[in-house]
């Protein structure tokens, strides 16, 4: 079974259109697209728990230097510093442009097959240990858990229950993130760390090349390029497989060579959530 | 008025009675005639007891900022010259969450959990809109 996804979203307009598309009668008070939706839920984090852009830059700031390592990432050739997050246009607050994913041209490819059949493949097959969905569904405007229990507790717990492994056993994590509040909320409600306490975790380079939990290391959406779902789940595959030149987990990157990579996705704003856990045979 | 260049509610069965409020500046919800649940957006059934047994109430127009974002984009040629605007979710009195706009301050003076009041906007001779504004 091939997984694919492909989009001219950077040079159409069909992302865009899609993005601030009518939902009911939001677009009467002047309410539209993703990025708000997420800003929404990520203002009601930072009155809930100790979250914002002190948070979001090392999230930012991280997954650009993974980008910077790997010479298909959108921003490859960028550095970015904490000036450079800070000093980013506005675009809804409270994110500014720097906390929002990219639009691509492209697209991503999985093939999918029993693990009789991989072995006979050119490449080292990745296995599927655990997979876990929850979905709270509710509209932004009537949602209560945009602070967390986000559908990650749920979906995480599944996981890892189906993989029977806790989440000491993660060696890194390839987390969907449209925003970079949605990286944060994720790794939070997966169990990292207690709620506020992510400003604390991402400081000093928790997940940067020589991080001591590896995060986005492609870039991911917000500096590598945005293929959905595919963006993280193929870089978990990649890494597994020790396909990943200067940006290989391991030695080269001074991080723990990956036995056990985690996964989300998550839909909506907020509202599905997937978490699948990928291994080295 | 006569060149409004916003977009306008989409009226339907479930929401007429809640715009034909708004029209005379009153914020009306469905409450449950068996559970007491006051819902918004309005529905045929109670999402919590499934009940269809429904009253209109008239809502206080009292409530707090439950979050809220500030454009600084307009993604429609309308809201050009309203930017930097805030849209904000407002819990009400009565329980109900309502997607709407804060005006009547600046837009970094607004907090989560501000207690806001509902003020009418006049957009058309068919519409007005529910924004809210800080109680003074």
């Amino acid at each position: 079974m091939v997984l694919s996804y492909g989009h001219n979203a950077f040079s159409s307009d069909s992302m865009r259109r899609l993005l601030v598309e009518r939902n009911a009668d939001d677009a009467v008070f002047g309410h539209f697209g993703a990025a708000a939706g997420y800003a929404l839920a990520a203002r009601r984090g930072m009155h809930s728990f100790r979250t914002g852009p002190e948070t979001w830059k090392h999230i930012a700031v991280g997954q650009r230097k993974w980008a910077n390592l790997n010479p298909v990432a959108t921003m490859y050739e960028r550095t970015m510093t904490f000036d450079d997050y800070y000093n980013a246009r506005w675009v809804v607050a409270p994110f500014r442009l720097l906390d929002n994913c990219l639009m691509t041209d492209g697209g991503r490819a999985i093939v999918i097959t029993s693990a009789e059949r991989a072995r006979d493949l050119r490449h080292p097959p990745v296995l599927i240990m655990g997979m876990g969905q929850h979905n709270p569904a509710y509209d932004v405007h009537q949602a209560t858990h945009l602070t967390g229990p986000t559908g990650a507790k749920k979906a995480g717990e599944m996981a890892l229950t189906m993989a029977g492994i806790t989440i000491e056993d993660i060696d890194a994590c390839e987390i969907y993130d449209c925003f970079t509040y949605t990286v944060e909320i994720t790794l939070q409600d997966y169990g990292f760390f207690g709620p506020g306490e992510g400003q604390d975790w991402f400081r000093g380079g928790t997940i940067e090349p020589g991080g001591g939990m590896p995060v986005n290391t492609s870039g991911g959406q917000l500096s590598e390029a945005y293929y959905m779902g595919l963006t993280p789940l193929s870089e978990a595959a990649m890494q597994l497989m020790g396909r990943c030149g200067r940006r290989q987990l391991g030695p080269t990157t001074n991080t723990k060579s990956p036995a056990v990579i985690l996964c989300s996705d998550t839909g909506g704003i907020l509202q599905t959530h997937t978490c699948i856990i990928l291994r080295r045979p | 008025m006569v060149d409004y260049n916003k977009p306008l509610p989409n009226v339907n069965q479930d929401s007429k009675e809640f715009w034909t409020g708004c029209k005379v500046h009153e914020l009306r919800f469905q409450k449950c005639k068996d559970c007491g649940h006051i819902r918004w957006p309005a529905s045929m059934i109670c999402p919590l007891c499934y009940s269809r047994d429904t009253q209109w109430i008239v809502a206080s127009g009292k409530g707090k900022v439950y979050t809220f974002v500030v454009y600084h984009v307009a993604y429609h040629p309308g809201f050009k010259d309203d930017v930097p605007y805030v849209v904000a979710v407002v819990e009400l009195e009565e329980g109900p969450h309502l997607l709407t706009n804060i005006v009547g301050c600046k837009p970094d003076e607004v907090r989560c959990d501000m207690p806001v009041e509902v003020t009418w906007e006049d957009i058309t001779e068919e519409f007005s809109l529910p924004q809210f504004r800080p109680i003074s």
